[in-house]
């Protein structure tokens, strides 16, 4: 029992080793064949990278490594320079930009160039023009056409310029939030406009039951004016009131109670006997509106 | 408002009664706002405070396509002196003040009124032919000293 498992052992290692001698040799030819390979491939080998060294070397010399070298500089200062937005952008702008070269070299295009270079190397030729010469070179039909061909460009460059306005106006976010501010804002008021902040002013017509409505409205209302009042607003503005003063206040009070107009330094001057020059000297500073305020009355309208 | 430190300086620079008042106008508004005047009086401004000249003032109205007369019309002779007259009379009408009277109301109101001392030699003239009212004759870098701060209207 014992001898037939052994050979039966036996006889399976054997099997094996037969096997593993078979994968063997195959090996061993396989590596025969490699080293035969590489001994003929090596001269082949040494020839190729003889041309290609020779190659690059040319290619060295004809500059492209350094072209290359640029190139990659070149999309790092876009990548830099530029967000993701605008390359992207910039890619859809190559196809046009192509499609504009492409136009520009076509054989009619590039020779209207040509001839017109041959003109601007002749210039020195060409007689100087004034602006009689000007409309007088209008009458010659090939300036005409030449005109109404440059006229057609500017039109488009104006068509384009506007688009770009209109599109940067779309683009604006804040243009719009603007106009719904100011919409909701109303007219911008001026600055003179603005009530006066002089804090002495307020309690005078604060006092006489007037209603302050800005610098050269009257402080009080003109029906509720007293000469108490009067006199608070002529303390608070620094002017005396005498004789004199109170004349030309009684004045424009009772004008204003005639005309429903308050009186200008000229119906002052007439209805008071007074000059110019007096009044000036009663009412140094903006005489007539000094008076309407003390008065109780609007402010006088007119130039004079 | 505060006009303490308010200051014009008007040049007058021409002669026509259309073209006197509106620096008269402005400098007279200025001083009762409580603004201070300074008027300069300049080439055919030099009229407007010239007293042989200043009542006789005219309206010149050939090239002026606001004055609805056409040109060779307004050409005529005596049509300036037509116009003019039409104009005062319209003037006293709205109680506006001569350029004479304009004058005295603005020397009185403190306004200061100088004269150019080029255009007095271009046109021959000393300071006795000038209305008393005009304070001094003075250069144009006399005049931006004096306008120093202020806010300067050429007419």
């Amino acid at each position: 029992m014992t001898t037939t498992l052994q050979n039966r052992d036996l006889a399976a290692v054997m099997a094996r080793l037969d096997a593993m001698d078979a994968r063997l040799s195959a090996i061993v030819a396989r590596q025969e064949k490699t080293d035969e390979l590489f001994a003929e491939m090596t001269p082949i080998l040494r020839d190729v990278m003889a041309t290609a060294t020779a190659k690059l070397d040319g290619l060295e010399k004809k500059g492209w490594f350094a072209f290359g070298r640029e190139l990659a500089g070149v999309a790092e200062r876009v990548v830099e320079g530029f967000d993701p937005r605008e390359v992207h952008e910039l890619g859809d702008a190559v196809v046009s930009i192509l499609r504009t070269v492409r136009a520009l070299t076509q054989p009619r295009v590039l020779e209207v160039a040509a001839d017109a270079s041959e003109v601007i190397e002749n210039g020195e030729n060409a007689a100087p023009l004034g602006l009689i010469g000007m409309v007088r070179a209008t009458s010659d039909e090939d300036v005409q056409k030449g005109m109404a061909v440059i006229m057609e460009i500017m039109r488009h460059v104006g068509r384009a310029a506007k688009a770009v306005q209109a599109e940067r106006g779309a683009r604006d976010p804040m243009a719009a939030r603007k106009e719904k501010l100011a919409a909701a804002l109303g007219p911008r008021r001026k600055r003179s406009e603005a009530p006066p902040a002089t804090v002495g002013k307020a309690p005078v017509a604060a006092a006489c039951g007037g209603v302050s409505r800005g610098a050269d409205e009257p402080l009080v209302d003109p029906k509720a004016w007293t000469k108490e009042a009067a006199a608070e607003i002529a303390a608070s503005l620094g002017v005396p009131l005498d004789g004199a003063r109170w004349a030309v206040i009684d004045f424009a009070r009772s004008e204003f109670e005639t005309t429903g107009t308050s009186p200008n330094i000229r119906r002052l001057t007439q209805g008071t006997k007074l000059a110019t020059k007096d009044i000036y000297a009663l009412f140094p500073k903006a005489p007539a509106r000094t008076v309407a305020r003390i008065a109780g009355i609007p402010k006088p309208a007119g130039c004079i | 408002m505060d006009t303490a430190k308010r200051k014009v300086a008007i040049i007058c620079s021409k002669g026509g009664l259309d073209e006197a008042y509106p620096a008269l106008i402005l400098a007279n508004a200025a001083r009762q706002s409580g603004i201070e005047a300074v008027l300069f009086f300049t080439f055919w401004g030099l009229d407007v405070i010239t007293t042989s000249k200043v009542d006789h003032l005219h309206v010149n109205l050939a090239g002026n396509a606001s004055s609805g007369m056409p040109t060779i019309v307004a050409g005529l002779p005596g049509m300036e002196s037509l116009a003019a007259s039409m104009m005062k009379k319209q003037m006293a009408e709205l109680d506006l003040p001569s350029v004479r009277e304009m004058l005295q109301i603005l020397e009185e109101s403190g306004a200061e009124l100088y004269a150019c001392e080029l255009a007095m030699k271009m046109f021959k003239r000393t300071k006795d032919d000038l209305l008393p009212i005009v304070r001094d004759v003075i250069t144009a870098g006399d005049f931006y000293d004096l306008s120093e701060g202020a806010q300067i209207i050429f007419t």
